[in-house]
């Protein structure tokens, strides 16, 4: 008897489950069918005086710089970037994510244009970080 | 020795810490990932200024003694396959016989038969494996590392059988799901790359000694700047009888064994 | 004029289906290596080539023999084959294209492969043999095309089809050259080391390129009646039992000098090495059509054997570069893999060949 209680209770957990499942997925659908007006995701301000470069540049260069950074350290060691207000920073993917330390920081925009970079592949990705 | 390695480092570094001051202004490292030390080499290195090299002391070298390579591989996340087929591995002790499979002399004692030979990348001033490799995504730097640049590597593997040493590893699945203990101070490679030692070019630009030179409880390393005339490596290289592995094919390693 | 190859028969359309499956199981698998990374094949840390390369030397060779047509026939003016030139440039495009697809295969990242271009390395043999073999993948297939074309409209192909098709005969020997050069250079293999291995690449892949030509001008003949000649056939027999001779005096001597001897497979690929090229030799087998064909299978099976189980699989068995031995067999994905790609080499050229046989019997028609 008391195994069929169990039993019968494991169902409609499942089915709780399920259903709640369910749920969330259709609001993510909702969501998706209206991106067009979808607001840009919020990012913690940021103190641009310690930016590499204004955030507009960034926004839409980042990928380049990153690129040329990773290169120019990679294959010629030239690991300092001077920046056009001649401040200085190390060449780094943990130089941008020490300041934008957002976990999200990344995922929000990349999620949101749904593009899949490589990084994380290799890189610890600020998701996976204790 | 050890302590007058660490001089020498210091004093070559202490200008370009000085100048990393500098870089520090402009630099919070609030967020721990792949931590943005500050490079001691401050300005953009002159293309063979620098050639790291190695001495191994087999003397010193005690059997069953397993922590330099612990170390090595803890430090860059290499992943414990256990199957032989797809290990991977940086540094790892060898036999004689398979390390000098060609030297000459080859009645040697039994003491020597028996003794652990550390094999790794020979990191060779004429290496087989850049000149293979179609992207250049091997490559020899400014300061004599052949290094793998796993941004560029296309998997096509010409380069393991290209080394004579067998220095070089594939990633014939995904690495992440066996590294034990991961670390998050360097990144890991990805399915389908190649990888190898890198000399600790991660160490050496914050001014540390490599991994298994300094997890070593004999001091049986020797690293330094063989173009230094000055330099502890070249003291210890003229004062001693060392052997490279299979000289006779010209790949001029800078690894050297004293027997 | 591609549309020639959508009309056919019924047996044409069985057989472009059963490929097609085949190719289809062949991507289910390649799908499967790409997921769960090189580890589903049998290769590992001491045998990093495995039956993927071994078809590649294999297919390189027989793409690069094609040129020895190209020669006689426009240098040579040996107007006998000049049936057989289009044939023989539409082998060496499917070919090529196998050759190609088998290097990406055996990649890590083939999502990466443009590297190759983006970041080329010039000092890198394996760079230059990959830009030769796209060179005489696209010098292959527009002359062979345009020569069809002007084939097709009656007229005689116009002089920058000759000049591509000259183009071509040095990137074919280049090809076998370098990637001979390629193997012998590789110092963790001791087995290759030798400045044969680059004699041996042409006359072998001379000898089995020239062999698949008769068959397929046989198959031709059987399926479609449009015969390439008997005269034809002569010539490439010619050829090919010469670069026969050469290849299995070559592999003989290598019997002698390196390790080859101890592997049975290496034994078998001689054996019917000399036995085909005997018939081939001898005006009165030769004669037989049974004997001539199963002479030429066995030339084919002969090089095949000794460039894939031989080359690579027993340079890699002969102490590799920790001076162990691990023995490396093929998994049922890799050879659905390599199943695969050589039926979309096959649909190809069979496709080619389609069109090629319309527009010659449409011209005699």
């Amino acid at each position: 008897m008391e195994v069929m209680m169990k039993s019968s209770k494991f169902i409609l957990m499942v089915a709780v489950a399920a259903l709640s499942l369910f749920a969330v997925l259709n609001v993510f659908r909702n969501g998706e069918a209206e991106t067009s007006q979808k607001p840009l995701p919020s990012v913690s301000a940021i103190d641009s005086t310690k930016c590499i470069a204004p955030a507009s540049f960034m926004r839409a260069n980042h990928m380049q710089v990153l690129h040329a950074w990773e290169k120019s350290v990679v294959r010629e060691g030239d690991r300092v970037h001077i920046a056009a207000n001649g401040s200085r920073f190390q060449k780094s993917l943990g130089t941008c994510l020490g300041c934008h330390n957002n976990r999200l920081f990344c995922f929000n925009c990349h999620s949101y244009a749904n593009v899949k970079p490589k990084c994380w592949n290799c890189h610890l990705s600020p998701m996976e970080t204790p | 020795m050890m302590n007058e390695q660490r001089r020498e480092f210091i004093k070559k570094t202490a200008l370009g810490v000085f100048a990393g001051l500098g870089v520090a202004s402009g630099l919070v490292p609030a967020f721990s990932l792949e931590k943005t030390a500050l490079p001691v080499w401050d300005e953009k290195p002159v293309p063979g200024k620098i050639r790291w090299g190695m001495v191994i002391d087999t003397r010193q070298c005690k059997e069953g003694c397993q922590q330099c390579v612990t170390a090595c591989h803890h430090e860059h996340n290499v992943p414990a396959f256990k199957n032989r087929k797809e290990e991977i591995r940086w540094i790892w002790k060898n036999s004689y016989k398979n390390v000098f499979p060609t030297a000459t002399n080859s009645a040697v004692s039994k003491e020597i038969q028996n003794r652990s030979f550390l094999s790794l990348c020979n990191h060779c001033a004429d290496s087989p494996c850049t000149q293979i490799c179609p992207t250049g995504a091997t490559f020899k730097r400014w300061d004599g590392i052949v290094e793998i640049d796993y941004h560029r590597c296309v998997g096509c593997r010409f380069c393991i059988p290209a080394c004579p040493y067998g220095s070089l590893s594939f990633n014939w699945q995904d690495p992440r799901t066996a590294i034990v203990d991961p670390v998050t101070a360097y990144p890991t490679r990805e399915q389908g790359v190649v990888e190898k030692c890198n000399f600790c070019s991660d160490r050496l630009v914050k001014g540390l000694l490599p991994a298994c030179v300094d997890a070593c409880p004999e001091q049986a390393f020797t690293f330094g700047d063989m173009n230094d005339p000055v330099s502890d490596i070249r003291v210890v290289l003229e004062s001693n009888v060392t052997m490279q592995r299979k000289p006779e094919l010209g790949t001029k390693p800078s690894v050297f064994y004293i027997i | 004029m591609i549309e020639k190859a959508l009309k056919g028969n019924r047996s044409y359309w069985i057989w472009i289906v059963f490929l097609v499956t085949l190719v289809a199981s062949g991507l289910s698998a390649y799908y499967q290596q790409r997921w769960f990374g090189l580890t589903v094949t049998g290769m590992g840390r001491e045998a990093s080539f495995g039956i993927y390369t071994a078809q590649l030397t294999f297919l390189l060779g027989v793409a690069a023999s094609a040129v020895m047509v190209v020669f006689s026939f426009s240098l040579r003016r040996q107007k006998e084959l000049a049936k057989t030139v289009i044939i023989a440039l539409f082998m060496a495009v499917s070919a090529a294209l196998m050759s190609m697809l088998f290097v990406v295969a055996d990649m890590g990242k083939p999502d990466r492969v443009l590297n190759i271009i983006f970041f080329p390395n010039p000092r890198s043999l394996v760079f230059w043999d990959l830009l030769l073999l796209s060179g005489y993948l696209a010098t292959s297939l527009i002359s062979g095309w345009a020569m069809l074309g002007a084939e097709h409209k009656g007229v005689p192909p116009s002089a920058w089809v000759t000049s591509v098709m000259y183009l071509s005969i040095p990137l074919a020997f280049g090809i076998a050259t370098i990637s001979a050069v390629l193997y012998a250079g590789l110092p963790g293999i001791n087995l290759w080391l030798t400045a044969v291995l680059a004699i041996r690449f042409i006359a072998s892949a001379l000898a089995a390129g020239m062999a698949l030509l008769i068959l397929v001008t046989l198959m031709l003949k059987e399926t479609t009646g449009f015969d390439a000649g008997k005269e034809a056939r002569e010539k490439l027999a010619m050829v090919a039992t010469y670069a026969g001779i050469a290849n299995v005096l070559l592999l003989g001597v290598q019997f002698i000098t390196t390790t080859y001897s101890n592997l049975p497979w290496m034994w078998f690929s001689l054996i019917i090495g000399v036995v085909s090229v005997t018939i081939l030799l001898l005006p009165a087998l030769r004669k037989s059509q049974l004997l001539f064909v199963g002479a030429c299978t066995a030339l084919v099976l002969s090089v095949w054997v000794d460039k894939s189980a031989g080359l690579m699989i027993g340079g890699e068995l002969v102490p590799a570069p920790l001076g162990s031995i691990v023995a490396y067999a093929p998994t049922s994905t890799e050879l659905f893999v390599v199943v695969g790609i050589w039926s979309l080499g096959t649909m190809l050229f069979t496709a080619l060949l389609k069109v090629v046989v319309a527009v010659k019997v449409d011209n005699e028609g």
